[in-house]
């Protein structure tokens, strides 16, 4: 294999769910990513909370059966160390004095009280990296506030967005927040590295959630300083005032499409109405009045439209008479057509359209498949072979790549504590006896 | 603002780094924005005759809408200089090749049909810059059956699977209300293979060629869903505002507001995962009578008869602003947050303590505000240097100090339309 980007860096990772999307970045592009999870001794809070979150392997509630944690600790090794106790802080040292990176998520101030914070680490390894990643930062009046992934979507903006105006606002599929605070953490982490190689100099990386997902809010927080106007949710039609035939989501014979015809760049609505004929299913479109509004049917024509509403009411009544039909003729098209039809025949038509994609849909899809992007890793303990999610980049030189499965609780002690910081064996033992490990 | 102000900085992270800016829309000049606003010099290269998109979308000041004014391009472009290059001229290629000869990083979200029309494929770049980084954000790929296939981040969003798994099951899949994975997961990823790029180069002396396909960046965060697929053979869908192991999880509506004589709808996230939280909460809302009933005294059954504890707490909130529930349960640690929306997010105090937003003063748009730094380092702190630029405003600067073309040269490439 060839050698990785980040091979030469070693990181401490201390990350609940806020920041542990950051070190699986950095452990896929090599870097040696050292997972430390309190140990059971120390109690059922203790425990590493991500291994609580599913979907679970066959669903199997164990925090050795989580897929969700598996996914995001790939690549890692794991220990198990407690250190809330002066032991398992002096090992912590130990192993920050030869590490590059510690990621944390504690409440702003724990790791100082506890005698690891960025001032102390960077006393006992100047050049250290320590990247906190926290709901609100690390300073400011709410830097004490609680979060978890829905309040960094309301808090920063994103939530207001999505859903339906009959809806509450939605919350978006997935840790949307945890994984933007996650994927600036990375880069906040690395650009800390770039400082590092010109001078030597580690420093300390401020993550908040929520100012982590403000460019979320797309053009609301520029709308508001330029007009005053509040952007908010608007549903399936978005921000159009009437149904336009071709932009939006619509039912196919097996799921749905996402429909976005006559932008620039794409085919025109007449493309749209030959194939349409060319498959028998035009109805009358090709006839007058109709096929005159879609040889006219563009961006441009839609924005003189408003303009018909003051100067010529007749005539704007009965365009959007036309339009409300070319709309029918064309659900009952997408309706009659297989999603992936419509997908990948419109695309080659230059129409754009787009699959809603399910998580299925996603596993075959045939593009994904070509470039071979899922990727199967071994369980051995499993005795199973798992289909993954693969690379969100990938670099000619230095590969992205999984390089082992997420680690079991306490998997890597032994190697470690003996192979990396020289430990005896019987203090090992001690350290297990005692809860620390 | 001078034009001074984006040209090389000292100290900061990537002081000495130079980036030629081939990108347009969202995913690429947001990633170049961070490069400039960490001390790279980034060129941006434009063309009237292919127009960032951005820039004709608003919002605009009022009584404005030049192409210069944009707050959704401004907001994405800033500490950048900008060059207009029409690459259909042969001196415009020309020009471009001079600047990635410049460059150590190249980065471009223009199609492959595109790249290939303008010869900026790797193989021509590394003639030009054999160290050189070379970024391409094709929405599906170089290679592959779907390889030009069209998209932006509205085709993007369903295509990748955030519309069919974001939220109620009772509505069609539409998404999140914005072309959701142009903003932080594209520009994020890319920012980050490129910073680990520059690790090696540092290391070994090597550029490379980075290939981030907008559709596996987009995928990447849904792994758990794809592996719940391939792993169980189960195919997830929307489910609101629901999780699994929370309960009571959701916005809960709050007493309206007034904005502009409308009532304004306003609403409060609240999260409860364990039994602490949820006494916590309880005593947070005065413990009343409902709460003592043993149906919400576990996980298991609030999770049961969670609809209708969503509807008891909804009681309790409607009459409250979604302010006091967020500092009410915030004071007993319940993690709790108003949905805010933009004006909330421009006045919210606690960003205004930490500065994030930042005010620039363009020289036509004027004084405007930008998200600023995603993130703090505590040794050297982002900067925005300067507003975004106008379009073209730095041509001479570049051509004159990059290029190295006299006034001849620079008049003769304005005739043949190259500097356009």
């Amino acid at each position: 294999m060839a050698e990785a980007a980040l091979s030469d860096i070693r990181v401490l990772d201390l990350a609940g769910e806020i920041g542990v999307y950051a070190t699986k970045l950095l452990a896929d592009l090599g870097a040696d990513v050292i997972r430390i999870e309190p140990p059971a001794a120390a109690g059922g809070a203790g425990r590493d909370p991500v291994r609580d979150v599913g979907p679970f392997y066959h669903d199997e509630e164990s925090p050795e059966r989580s897929l969700y944690f598996f996914n995001l600790n790939t690549s890692k090794r794991g220990i198990t160390l407690d250190i809330t106790k002066p032991e398992g802080r002096a090992v912590f040292e130990q192993l920050a004095a030869k590490a590059d990176v510690v990621v944390e998520t504690f409440h702003p101030g724990y790791m100082d009280e506890i005698g690891l914070g960025y001032a102390a680490l960077s006393k006992i390894n100047p050049g250290m990296i320590v990247t906190s990643v926290t709901g609100f930062g690390q300073s400011g009046p709410h830097a004490q506030y609680r979060w978890s992934d829905i309040v960094g979507v309301a808090m920063g903006g994103m939530m207001t967005l999505a859903g339906d105006k009959q809806d509450p606002p939605n919350l978006p599929y997935g840790y949307q927040g945890y994984i933007g605070a996650g994927i600036q953490a990375a880069c906040g982490t690395l650009m800390a590295l770039m400082h590092r190689d010109n001078t030597g100099q580690g420093q300390h990386v401020d993550v908040s959630m929520q100012e982590a997902l403000s460019i979320n809010q797309e053009t609301a927080m520029q709308t508001f300083d330029m007009t005053k106007a509040i952007r908010t949710r608007t549903g399936a039609r978005g921000a159009l005032p009437v149904d336009i035939p071709g932009i939006g989501v619509y039912e196919a014979s097996d799921g749905h499409i996402f429909a976005y015809l006559g932008t620039p760049g794409g085919a025109p609505w007449t493309e749209m109405l030959a194939w349409m004929q060319d498959t028998g299913r035009a109805e009358d479109l090709g006839e007058s009045p109709y096929v005159d509004v879609i040889n006219e049917l563009n961006m441009r024509f839609l924005t003189q439209l408003v303009g018909l509403a003051s100067s010529d009411p007749a005539k704007l009544q009965d365009t959007l008479k036309a339009l409300a039909h070319l709309s029918e003729v064309f659900v009952r098209f997408c309706k009659s057509m297989s999603k992936w039809t419509l997908y990948e025949e419109g695309q080659k038509r230059r129409l754009m359209f787009g699959i809603v994609s399910t998580p299925e849909d996603l596993a075959k899809n045939p593009q994904l498949e070509y470039r071979q992007w899922l990727q199967d890793v071994r369980h051995d303990e499993l005795n199973e072979t798992l289909r993954y999610a693969g690379p969100p980049y990938r670099l000619s030189e230095t590969p992205w790549a999984i390089r082992q499965r997420a680690p079991l609780p306490g998997e890597h002690n032994t190697d470690v504590l003996v192979n990396d910081l020289g430990m005896a064996q019987q203090d090992v033992e001690r350290l297990q006896a005692q809860g620390v490990i | 603002m001078s034009e001074l102000d984006a040209k090389p900085t000292k100290g900061q992270p990537l002081s000495g780094i130079k980036v030629a800016d081939f990108s347009w829309f969202g995913a690429g000049p947001i990633c170049a924005e961070s490069l400039a606003t960490f001390g790279a010099t980034v060129v941006r290269v434009e063309s009237e005759s292919h127009l960032d998109g951005l820039r004709a979308v608003g919002p605009f000041p009022p009584g404005k809408n030049t192409y210069n004014v944009s707050g959704y391009f401004n907001n994405y472009n800033a500490g950048k200089l900008d060059l207009t290059l029409n690459l259909s001229t042969e001196r415009g290629k020309q020009m471009a090749d001079k600047l990635i000869a410049w460059a150590d990083i190249f980065i471009t979200n223009f199609t492959p049909r595109i790249i290939e029309r303008w010869g900026l494929l790797y193989e021509h770049l590394v003639e030009l810059r054999p160290d050189i980084i070379a970024v391409y954000q094709p929405m599906q790929g170089y290679d592959g059956p779907h390889k030009y296939f069209m998209g932006f981040g509205a085709v993007l969003s369903p295509i990748t699977g955030y519309n069919e798994l974001c939220g109620f099951p009772n509505r069609p899949p539409m998404g999140v209300g914005t072309n959701y994975p142009d903003y932080v997961i594209n520009p994020g990823h890319t920012l980050v293979a490129i910073l680990a790029a520059l690790h090696h180069r540092k290391k070994t002396g090597k550029g490379q060629r980075i290939e981030l396909a907008q559709i596996e960046s987009s995928v990447a965060p849904l792994a758990p869903a794809v592996m719940d697929y391939t792993v169980n053979g189960r195919i997830e869908t929307r489910r609101g505002n629901h999780l699994p192991h929370a309960a009571p999880h959701g916005a809960f509506r709050c007493r309206d507001n007034e904005w502009n004589g409308q009532p304004e709808d306003r609403w409060c996230a609240i999260a409860v995962f364990d039994d602490a939280q949820w006494l916590a909460m309880v005593e947070a809302m005065g413990s009343p009578a409902w709460t003592k009933d043993e149906r919400f005294g576990s996980h298991a059954g609030r999770k049961q008869h969670e609809d209708e504890l969503d509807a008891k707490i909804s009681e309790w909130t409607a009459d409250r602003t979604a302010e006091d529930v967020m500092a009410v349960m915030q004071a007993r640690g319940v993690p709790a947050g108003v949905v805010q929306n933009a004006r909330d997010m421009l006045e919210d105090e606690h960003l205004k303590a930490r500065g994030y937003y930042v005010y620039l003063d363009h020289p036509e748009a004027g004084v405007t505000a930008y998200d600023g730094p995603p993130f703090r380092l505590s040794k050297t702190p982002g900067v925005l240097r300067s507003p975004a630029p106008l379009l073209g405003q730095h041509n001479e600067l570049v051509c004159k100090e990059i290029l190295g073309m006299n006034d001849e040269e620079i008049a003769e490439a304005l005739i043949e339309q190259a500097l356009y």
